[in-house]
C-alpha cells in the first residue's frame, strides 16, 4: 500500500501471573536509557487511575511490565505505551468466574438454649473461609417483643477470626457485663434474664470468593441470670476406661465451659507424665469432654492437667470469677493448671502388711 | 584544643555506636510479613509493624530518615487511590494503621490487599501528596516471634484455631510495648519485648487488672495505649476495650507480675477508643483521644498523678476532666504529624476516606 503508516507496535498479555509486552516496535531497540516506566504504563481502567505498581523491563526488543499483585478478576486494566512516533493502547480484564453461594454457618457456640446474662463470647463456625471487615453489620440480636438491641456487641476493626477466617469469636461489650463500670449501672448488661432472643446473621454476609452465604442464620436463646462462680474441679465427674480399650475418659462439668478453650485446655498425661496423644469430641452442649486415644489403654495411673485458663460462659476460671468483689472475695491462688488424678484398671495391690 | 577534639570525638563514637546498635540488629533481605496490623515509629526511621497472622512484631528500617522537602500528607479518595495503585477495586482495601515517621514527618499506612485468609499485606507511603509502596523484597530487618498460646507448644489440639489479634503498639525506651486480644481467652495481654529483638526474645506477658469503683477487679484487655511521663517517671496511659482510662508505672511492666492500672477515667457508655496522640499546648500537656461514637476527646493530662483513683459511683464522664472536640466526626485513625498538628483518617459522611491534617486543639 502506498500510504501506509509505519507498522506499529502492539500491546499482549500473557499469564497468570500476568505479564504486559509491548512487541514488534522498531523503536525501543534504538533508545538509549529509555524511561520504560514513562513510556509504558498500565493502570486500572478509570480516569485520573496512577499506574498500578510494577517492574518494568526491556528484554530482546520487548518491553515488559510485571504488576506487583495480581490481576483481580472482573476489574479492566488499560495499558498505552507512547515513545516518539510509536504509540500503542490495549485493554484487559480477567475473566470473573461465576461464584455459586455454598457457604453456611455450621455452628454457633455456646450449643445451650439458655445462657447467662453475662454471657462473654459466641463463635460462629463457618463451612468456608469469609471476609473481613463485614461483622459488625451483618450480626443482630432480636430481643423477643422488643426488636434489636442496640450495640451489644464489642466492635473491633481487628475482627477476632482464626487463620484460615472459618471462625469468628464476637465479644458481649464488656463494659456492659462488668459490675461497677459506667456502660454497666447505664444501659445493663447486653441480654437480660428472663428474656428470649433470637441472633440473625445476615445471607449478605460475603464469603472469601466474594459470595454471599447460602443462606441466613437464626439462633434462639434465653437468657438466665448471671453467673459469677469459678470454675470448681471438685464439682467435675469423671468416667474412666478400661484397659486394652480405646474406651473414651469422660469429663461431666455441672454448667457449659467455653466450647474453643475446652479443645485444648485439658490433656490426658500418664504416670510418667507423658501426654497420652488422642482425640477430642464436646457434646451436652460443651457440659462433657470426651477424650479417645488413639492407642488402648495400658493399665496403670493417669491425671487430666487442666490449664487454670479454662473459662465457662460468663468468662469464670478455675478458682477465679471474671470480676472478683474485693469486698466479698472467695478465690484462692491458683496453679498454672489442675491435675485430675484416674486409674485405668485396677490399683495395684497394696503390699501386705509382713509380720514383725 | 586536642582534647576538644578528642571529647568531641568520644561524644560522636557513642553517638554512633548506639545508632549502630540499633541498625546492626537489622539485616537485608525480603520481609515476610503474614498481615500488617499496628504501626509504631521507633528511632532511626526504624518502623516496627504487627503482623497477628504470623503472630510477630517486625523492625523495619524505613531509610526515611532526614525532613521531607514537601511534607505534603493531606490525600482524599484515599481508598481509590490505594486501590488504583495495588490494581484492585475500593471494597478490596482495607487500612488498618497510619503512623508518622517523626523524622521525616511522611505519613505511613498498613494495608491488607483483599479481605480473604489470602489478602495481601501492604505497607504504603504518603510521598508528596502521593502513595508509593514500600517495596518489602529487600530491606534491612528484624523481626521477634510472639507466642501463639500460653499453653505447651505440644498442645497441637486445637491450636491452630487460636489467633491473637495485636492492637496497639509503642516504642519506648528499648522496648516494644505490644497490646493483644485473644480470640479464645478474655484476659489482658501486654507484652515488653527488648528491642534489638534478641533471639529468644519473646517480651515478657503482663496481667493487668483495673478496680472497678475500688470493688469490682478484673483482667482486662488494653484496646490503645500510649507512653508518657507522668510525675518525671515513665508510665502507659492505656484504654481498657470496657472504656476505662488508666496510668500503669512502666517500671511494674514485669514479667509474672500482676499489675493494677489506677483508674483516672471513665470515658462513657457505648464507646470505644481507637487512639492516642499526647502533645503540649503553651504549658499545659494534653492526651487527645479519638473515639467509635464518642467523636474526638481533648483529655487535660498535667498532674495525673494528682487525681484519685476513681473509687465510687461516677456519672457517667468521670475523673480527670475533658472535652468533646465540636466537628470532628468518622476520624478513625490518629497521629502526631508535628508539634502543632496530627493526621487524621476520616470517614466521611459519603463513605470516601480522606487524610486530613488538624491543627491540635
Amino acid at each position: 500500500m502506498l500510504n501506509a503508516q509505519p507498522p506499529q507496535p502492539k500491546i499482549r498479555v500473557d499469564g497468570p501471573p500476568y505479564v504486559f509486552t509491548v512487541v514488534e516496535s522498531s523503536v525501543l531497540v534504538r533508545l538509549r536509557n529509555p524511561n520504560l516506566a514513562a513510556m509504558f504504563r498500565v493502570s486500572v481502567d478509570k480516569p485520573g487511575a496512577e499506574p498500578v505498581a510494577g517492574d518494568h523491563f526491556a528484554d530482546q526488543g520487548t518491553l515488559k511490565f510485571r504488576p506487583r499483585f495480581p490481576l483481580e478478576p472482573g476489574v479492566t486494566y488499560r495499558a498505552v505505551f507512547s515513545v516518539l512516533t510509536e504509540s500503542a493502547e490495549f485493554s484487559y480484564t480477567v475473566p470473573k468466574p461465576v461464584i455459586q453461594r455454598t457457604t453456611v454457618i455450621e455452628k454457633i457456640f455456646p450449643s445451650a438454649a439458655k445462657i447467662p446474662e453475662n454471657q462473654l463470647k459466641l463463635y460462629v463456625h463457618f463451612s468456608a473461609p469469609m471476609s473481613k471487615g463485614e461483622a459488625p453489620k451483618r450480626v443482630h440480636l432480636i430481643e423477643e417483643g422488643k426488636g434489636e438491641v442496640s450495640l451489644p456487641f464489642l466492635e473491633l476493626d481487628e475482627e477476632l477470626w482464626d487463620r484460615e477466617q472459618k471462625r469468628l469469636t464476637i465479644l458481649f461489650d464488656p463494659g456492659r457485663i462488668k459490675r461497677g463500670l459506667v456502660p454497666n449501672k447505664e444501659v445493663g448488661p447486653p441480654i437480660k434474664a428472663g428474656s428470649r432472643y433470637t441472633l440473625v446473621i445476615d445471607a449478605d454476609w460475603k464469603d472469601a470468593k466474594g459470595a454471599p452465604l447460602k443462606e441466613g442464620f437464626k439462633k434462639q436463646f434465653e437468657a438466665g441470670p448471671s453467673d459469677r462462680t469459678p470454675l470448681d474441679p471438685k464439682t467435675w465427674k469423671l468416667l474412666t476406661p478400661s484397659p486394652g480399650t480405646r474406651e473414651a475418659v469422660v469429663l461431666d462439668f455441672p454448667e457449659p465451659v467455653d466450647s474453643a478453650l475446652l479443645m485444648r485446655f485439658i490433656d490426658v498425661a500418664n504416670a510418667r507424665g507423658g501426654l497420652v496423644p488422642g482425640s477430642v469430641a464436646l457434646d451436652n452442649d460443651e457440659t462433657r469432654w470426651i477424650f479417645t486415644p488413639s492407642e488402648n489403654w495400658v493399665e496403670g495411673k493417669y491425671t487430666l492437667e487442666v490449664l487454670s485458663g479454662l473459662e465457662d460462659l460468663a468468662g469464670n476460671r478455675v478458682g477465679r470469677a471474671f470480676d472478683v468483689d474485693v469486698f466479698d472475695r472467695v478465690e484462692k491462688p491458683t496453679a498454672e493448671s489442675h491435675s485430675i488424678p484416674f486409674q485405668v484398671g485396677q490399683a495395684p495391690e497394696a503390699p501386705k502388711p509382713t509380720r514383725p | 584544643m586536642t582534647r576538644k577534639l578528642a571529647v568531641t570525638l568520644i561524644a560522636t563514637l557513642t553517638a554512633s555506636a548506639y545508632a549502630a546498635n540499633l541498625t546492626s540488629s537489622l539485616k537485608s533481605g525480603k520481609a515476610e510479613l503474614k498481615s500488617a496490623g499496628p504501626l509504631a515509629f521507633g528511632p532511626e526511621g526504624i518502623l516496627f509493624v504487627g503482623d497477628p497472622l504470623g503472630a510477630q512484631i517486625f523492625a523495619i528500617s524505613t531509610g526515611d530518615t532526614k525532613a521531607a522537602k514537601t511534607a505534603e500528607v493531606e490525600v482524599s479518595g484515599l481508598h481509590e487511590k490505594i486501590a488504583n495503585l495495588l490494581g484492585t477495586t475500593a471494597d478490596q482495601i482495607l487500612v488498618a494503621d497510619l503512623a508518622v515517621n517523626p523524622v521525616s514527618k511522611r505519613a505511613y499506612l498498613s494495608v491488607s490487599r483483599g479481605r480473604g485468609p489470602e489478602a495481601i499485606p501492604v505497607l504504603l507511603r504518603v510521598s508528596g501528596g502521593k502513595l508509593e509502596e514500600v517495596n518489602l523484597s529487600n530491606i534491612a530487618h528484624s523481626k521477634v516471634a510472639l507466642p501463639n498460646a500460653p499453653s505447651p507448644e505440644a498442645k497441637a489440639r486445637g491450636q491452630l484455631l487460636r489467633m491473637e489479634a495485636i492492637t496497639d503498639l509503642a516504642y519506648s525506651d528499648g522496648k516494644v510495648l505490644v497490646a493483644g486480644l485473644s480470640n479464645e481467652e478474655f484476659a489482658s495481654n501486654l507484652r515488653s519485648v527488648p528491642f534489638p529483638f534478641e533471639a529468644a526474645g519473646r517480651g515478657s506477658s503482663i496481667e493487668i487488672y483495673h478496680g472497678n469503683h475500688g470493688r469490682f477487679e478484673t483482667n482486662s484487655p488494653v484496646r490503645t495505649f500510649t507512653p508518657y511521663s507522668i510525675a518525671k517517671k515513665p508510665h502507659i496511659l492505656a484504654a481498657y476495650t470496657c472504656t476505662p482510662l488508666v496510668t500503669i508505672p512502666m517500671s511494674d511492666l514485669e514479667p509474672g507480675k500482676k499489675v493494677m492500672g489506677r483508674t483516672i477515667a471513665e470515658l462513657g457508655n457505648r464507646n470505644r477508643p481507637l487512639d492516642m496522640v499526647v502533645y503540649k499546648k503553651g504549658a499545659n500537656h494534653f492526651v487527645l483521644m479519638n473515639n467509635s461514637s464518642r467523636g474526638v476527646m481533648k483529655i487535660q493530662a498535667d498532674g495525673l498523678e494528682g487525681f484519685e483513683s476513681i473509687k465510687d459511683k461516677v456519672a457517667d464522664k468521670a475523673g480527670v476532666p475533658y472535652e468533646t472536640i465540636a466537628g470532628l466526626k468518622g476520624v478513625e485513625q490518629l497521629d502526631r504529624l508535628d508539634a502543632n498538628t496530627a493526621l487524621m483518617l476520616v470517614r466521611e459522611d459519603s463513605g470516601a476516606m480522606e487524610l486530613k491534617k488538624l491543627a491540635l486543639p
